[in-house]
């Protein structure tokens, strides 16, 4: 067998088989959003299927469509299925653009800082820093507030309140390696400063960044979700999760609980998957706890 | 084997058949397995061993504090006839620190950094006895005093960080000897430590355990230290002890072939620039023809790499508002660390050079400004008349004449790069070697430290400490350089494999006319492959000559008394001298 | 120590600056005041007198100064739609945010930190693993459908617990609070709860890791050596260690809560400041938006203050001019 770092890697992995579970879970659900309309019984934006006499039917409900609506629909006669499937698109689409261009921009900022050094290394982790402690929410809101509401908008508000993260933890990462002897090896060949830099220490401070980019897109889907729910995320003709989920409430005190329910059911399944896998990777890279 | 009991007074611990086993993915790892000893009251008991022996693990195993999912297995364990082996936790935390106490290597690691010393001991003194908060003050302030720690009633309110290494050492010793106990457990005390500190607390450990009438184990890989120390020695192999017995007859005249090679290993055994072993783990295949230009290289023995009165001085740059404070008077100044004061010092071609200094002497800064990985503050380094790094505001390297091999091999190898990728980066960038070239390039340096041609493709992690040594010693050389800086290249290196390593650097040294600046702690080490020697102390050389010279007639107060810190074994008879 | 103060007091400067000039130019600036304060059919002079009588026609640094100006006297000016002044209405409804927050917090330590460092301590034992489920689960469960649950189970399905407003309320120096009547404590636990959960997780999370790392330590292997029991090593070693990380994000959280509050007060409909922000939002009430940003701002930088200063008290470490 090879012996790779990353094939030692998914040996430990595998021991823990929540975490095998978790992410297999993570994958078919990211599958299942991909192809969604191939898997889904109705395409939930298209108005000219929704009629509005099967509206806020229980799930298992036949509808006029002669199919069956296996978590009911909402008050729009929209198949809660699709709509969820539809809505993890959206959210997943949000979380994953957003975290992306923050880490990236978190990545360069944090290596570039633990490179460089001096100056503009304590002002730029002093501005992360001050960032990190103002609350992601507010953050969106105050952005939401100016800019007004929209898909843009939004990920722009998800890419500052995220970027933070990365910056800080690339800049930990990447400060700690610096330190190592295998850098000053490399210095001391000499290669040049972007050989060292992208060559050895990029790659080895990238796992941890790894960790930080699946708790971001976690949190980054369930931001969305709130800010949405709060009526300042995204318009409604672009229902995510939190909308559906927004638009349930008002019948949940009614009994319909399938409305709101099992939206936030899906969402939460996809973000503890997500956080699992995060842990698992998390404690495998942790020093402290291997003897 | 000759396990002689020694004594007829009834031992204070015996132990039979111990083994002690952690299971892994694999099956046991058997760490311990099958050890038996007995200590009389009052005895010193040297246990030695290399890593991963079970030297360590039998100490825990004896205090009862071995980490999870290790077990006792078998065996017994006897504390003036009571067994300890299957005891409810409860009581054996009744015997921890009260009967048997222990002391770690590492004391920057063992004290608490966020309570003070008094607290700890207090803590301490409440584990086996109610106490009110002004006697405990008293019994800490005694318990200081006793290890010689100066000003006491001052020095019970500091917190960790405000002690060096050695008087944290000596703090942990005091907490272990607070209820004087029957036996201690020293696992490597001294090894984190100076030789100057290391001597000093050898000596009052001594003086204590006399005192005090206490039974002690030291656990060591040092023979010399615990021969210095120990009435009996036991040497540790593989989970057994293989040999037991008086310290002086052990180290004189080892019975098992093992302690044998042990002794064989150890450079102050072995005539200056002999190889080790007898010559045992040299490989046999000649390094690859060196295609860089060798034209105008000056002859053997004429000055080469000079260092020029160089000065290295860490700052940290203060911010605006912390420089407004400071003027005024509300901040104090930073302080600004010299590691190196103006230090002029010349290798010649093709000798090596030893540069032998305490921590925080500035001997690894100098190194790194010689092999130009950080830049000067001020003064110059050149080699052949050429500076190392460039000028100006990004000050580079520019040459590749100089290279470097680090102590710590687990650090030095970039773990995510094969070992051919290793080798051949720095060739391939600056075109010592094609693409073409390169992997027959990697096998026949494999091949020259003594390595399977094969594990090019391979990866750090899968190798041992000292062939990882091997391989970042294969990568400065294949940079084809005429000057090596070894930063403590055999430091952390099990004695055994620390002396494959100095075969090694004398044979490859000869066969390619090197230069080394050998920065090293270990003076034996240092006395081995050294033509000429220089000390150096808090940033300044304090004496430079021939090795010889230095060792035998030291000028410098500083060097004499590093030079009698040094443990020494008892000279012996059957060792490679006998050949 | 004092050099260290006066540096965090010029960082905070700096931060209340550039947050006053991007709350002014993103909030006034950007959007246009003029089309939300008067009616589309207004005259020109009408128009042109509001524009003089706000000072819009004058240039934007000049806006800006005498906003400071403003606010550096105290006055944030009126709100839209409650029509009084926004300091007053922002101080109303700041002891209802306050004291959800509180309790929340101090829930999610009280109780989050001992059954974390329990699970650290023990970390393949059954319990530890179903701690752990429920933090992992807390971490994920978005607020807004946990708050939705606890009022489906408690609320509506159960009917034991009231699932809207603060409750009865005592005046206490001139303000209210729910805690001290059995009402208003009725009407605090399902929000506390719902603002809790994440804290409460983070907690756990943070002890756990933090005493599990620590258990592995030398530290408190030497501690046992000297026969400490457990519970001493626990309490006096581990928890004194794990104070310093988990202070530091205690003070973080306290300022996140606040924010997150803004969720647990609109489902729960508690009459604080979360509650007025999300209003003012939808209702483009801009003197609102601007206050409680700046409110907010200075709130951080406050405790941003004292959790370095609590972080220096803790880490011996940080004390300098001792040795």
């Amino acid at each position: 067998m090879r012996d790779t770092p990353l094939s030692r890697f998914l040996v430990e992995f595998r021991r823990n088989k929540v975490a095998v579970a978790a992410a297999l879970l993570v994958f078919v659900i990211v599958l299942i959003a991909l192809i969604a309309p191939l898997v889904t019984p109705q395409n939930p934006y298209d108005l000219a299927h929704l009629v509005l006499r099967d509206a806020r039917r229980p799930p298992g409900y036949i509808g006029t469509g002669r199919y069956t609506h296996w978590l009911g629909t909402d008050s729009q006669g929209r198949d809660l299925l699709s709509a969820i499937i539809y809505g993890l698109r959206i959210s997943l689409q949000m979380g994953i653009i957003a975290s992306g261009i923050a880490l990236v921009i978190g990545a360069i900022v944090g290596c570039a800082a633990a490179y460089i050094g001096g100056r503009f290394e304590s002002l730029a982790m002093r501005i992360v820093d001050l960032q990190l402690s103002f609350p992601a929410i507010l953050l969106a809101f105050v952005i939401a507030a100016i800019l007004g509401q929209g898909r843009y908008q939004l990920i722009l508000a998800l890419i500052f309140a995220q970027y933070a993260y990365f910056a800080r933890t690339a800049h930990g990462a990447a400060a700690a390696e610096r330190q190592k002897d295998y850098v000053e090896a490399a210095l001391s060949i000499p290669l040049s400063s972007w050989r060292v830099v992208l060559a050895h220490i990029l790659p080895n401070a990238l796992p941890p960044l790894i960790v930080v980019a699946t708790v971001q897109v976690a949190s980054a889907i369930s931001l969305e979700a709130t800010l949405s729910f709060l009526g300042v995320g995204l318009p409604p003709t672009e229902p995510s999760l939190g909308m559906l989920i927004a638009n349930g409430f008002q019948y949940l005190l009614s009994g319909r609980y399938w409305i709101s329910i099992y939206p936030g059911l899906a969402l939460i399944i996809f973000i503890v998957s997500l956080n699992l896998v995060g842990d698992q990777i998390r404690d495998q890279l942790n020093p402290r706890l291997r003897r | 084997m000759t396990d002689i009991v020694t004594r007829s007074a009834a031992p204070l611990l015996e132990v039979t058949d111990l083994r002690t086993w952690f299971p892994s993915g694999r099956g046991e790892v058997k760490a311990v397995d099958g050890v038996s000893f007995s200590i009389a009251p009052g005895e010193v008991l040297g246990l030695v061993g290399e890593s991963g022996s079970g030297k360590s693990i039998t100490g825990f195993s004896i205090i009862g504090l071995i980490d999870d999912p290790g077990r006792i297995v078998e065996g017994s364990i006897k504390l003036e006839g009571r067994e300890l082996v299957g005891l409810p936790s409860h009581d054996l935390r009744a015997i921890r620190g009260k009967t048997i106490s222990m002391v770690f290597q590492d004391p920057m690691m063992t004290l608490n950094p966020v309570l003070s010393i008094g607290t700890q001991i207090k803590l301490a003194l409440e584990a086996h006895e109610t106490i009110d908060a002004a006697d405990a003050r008293q019994r800490a302030i005694t318990a200081v005093a006793q290890v010689r720690i100066a000003e006491p009633e001052r020095k019970v309110d500091f917190f960790p960080h405000q002690f060096s290494g050695g008087m944290r050492q000596r703090v942990a010793i005091a907490i272990a000897l607070l209820h004087r106990p029957k036996l201690i457990i020293c696992d490597e005390p001294t090894t984190a430590l100076d030789v100057s500190i290391q001597a000093e607390i050898l000596a009052e450990m001594k003086e204590l355990v006399s005192e005090l009438g206490t039974a002690l184990i030291w656990i060591s890989h040092d023979l010399a230290i615990v021969s210095s120390i120990a009435d009996r020695v036991a040497v540790m192999k593989s989970g057994n002890i293989v040999e037991i017995g008086p310290a002086l007859g052990v180290l004189t005249r080892p019975q098992h072939e093992y302690t044998r090679a042990l002794l064989d290993a150890l450079p102050s055994r072995a005539k200056p620039g002999q190889l080790l072993l007898r010559g045992s783990g040299i490989a046999d295949a000649p390094p690859p023809p060196r295609k860089s230009a060798t034209a105008n290289l000056p002859a053997l023995g004429s000055p080469y790499l000079v260092i020029d009165n160089a000065v290295k001085r860490f700052e940290k740059p203060a911010g605006l508002f912390r420089n407004l404070a400071i003027k005024s008077g509300l901040s104090q100044p930073l302080t600004v660390v010299q590691a190196v004061a103006g230090v002029s010092l010349t290798v010649r071609r093709g000798e090596v050079l030893g540069l032998v200094g305490e921590s925080g002497s500035g001997k690894s800064t100098l190194g790194r400004m010689a092999a130009g990985i950080i830049v000067p503050t001020s003064g110059t380094i050149r080699l052949n008349g050429q500076p190392v790094m460039s000028t100006g505001r990004a000050p580079k390297k520019i040459t590749t004449r100089v290279q470097t091999i680090f102590q710590d091999p687990f650090s030095s190898l970039n773990g995510r790069m094969r070992i051919g990728d290793i080798i051949t980066e720095g060739p391939l960038a600056h075109r010592l070697v094609n693409r073409a070239e390169a992997p027959d390039y990697v096998r026949q340096w494999l091949a020259a430290v003594g390595l399977d041609p094969t594990f090019a493709n391979r990866f750090p992690h899968q190798f041992s400490g000292g062939q990882r040594q091997r391989i970042a010693i294969a990568r400065a050389l294949a940079m084809q350089p005429d000057v090596i800086v070894c930063d403590e290249p055999v430091a952390s290196l099990d004695v055994s494999i620390q002396a494959q390593i100095i075969n090694l650097l004398i044979r490859l040294r000869a066969e390619l006319d090197l230069s080394l600046l050998f920065i090293s702690h270990d003076l034996s080490v240092v006395r081995h492959l050294c033509d000429r020697v220089a000390i150096m102390y808090q940033g300044l050389i304090v004496e430079e000559g021939l090795a010889a010279a230095i060792y035998d007639n030291p000028q410098h107060d500083y060097t004499a008394r590093l030079l009698a810190a040094v443990p020494v074994l008892p000279q012996g008879t059957e060792t490679t001298a006998a050949e | 120590m004092l050099g260290f103060i006066l540096q965090r007091l010029w960082q905070a400067l700096i931060v209340v600056i550039a947050m006053s000039a991007l709350v002014f130019c993103g909030v006034y600036a950007v959007g246009n005041p003029i089309d939300v304060l008067i009616s589309p059919d207004a005259t020109q002079d009408i128009r042109a007198a509001v524009i003089a009588q706000y000072g819009l026609d004058q240039p934007l640094w000049h806006q800006y100064l005498s906003f400071v100006g403003r606010i550096l006297q105290g006055d944030f000016g009126r709100s839209f739609v409650y029509n009084m002044p926004v300091s007053e209405l922002i101080l109303s409804r700041l002891p209802a945010t306050l004291e959800l927050t509180l309790a929340a917090v101090l829930f999610a330590s009280l109780v989050g930190i001992p059954i974390g460092m329990y699970a650290g301590y023990k970390p393949h034992s059954p319990i530890s693993r179903a701690i752990m489920a429920i933090s992992i689960l807390g971490f994920s469960v978005p607020t807004f459908w946990f708050g939705l649950m606890l009022i489906m189970v408690f609320a509506v399905q159960c009917g034991c617990m009231p699932a809207g407003g603060r409750g009865e309320t005592v005046s206490l120096f001139g303000v209210d609070f729910s805690f001290l009547t059995g009402d208003g404590l009725a009407h605090l636990v399902l929000p506390a709860l719902n603002l809790a959960l994440f804290k409460f997780s983070l907690m756990i999370r943070l002890a756990r890791a933090g005493t599990r790392e620590l258990m592995l330590s030398d530290t408190v292997k030497f501690a046992r050596a000297a026969g400490l029991s457990e519970f001493t090593v626990l309490s006096r070693h581990v928890l004194r260690l794990i104070s310093i990380p988990l202070v530091t994000v205690f003070g973080l959280e306290l300022g996140s809560t606040l924010a997150f509050a803004v969720v647990t007060e609109t489902i729960f409909s508690w009459p604080g400041l979360g509650k007025l922000i999300i209003d003012s939002i939808t209702s483009l009430d801009r003197p609102v938006m601007v206050a409680y940003l700046m409110f907010v701002a200075l709130l951080f930088i406050v405790i941003n203050l004292l959790v370095d200063l609590a972080y220096a008290a803790l880490d011996p470490r940080l004390r300098k001019g001792r040795a």
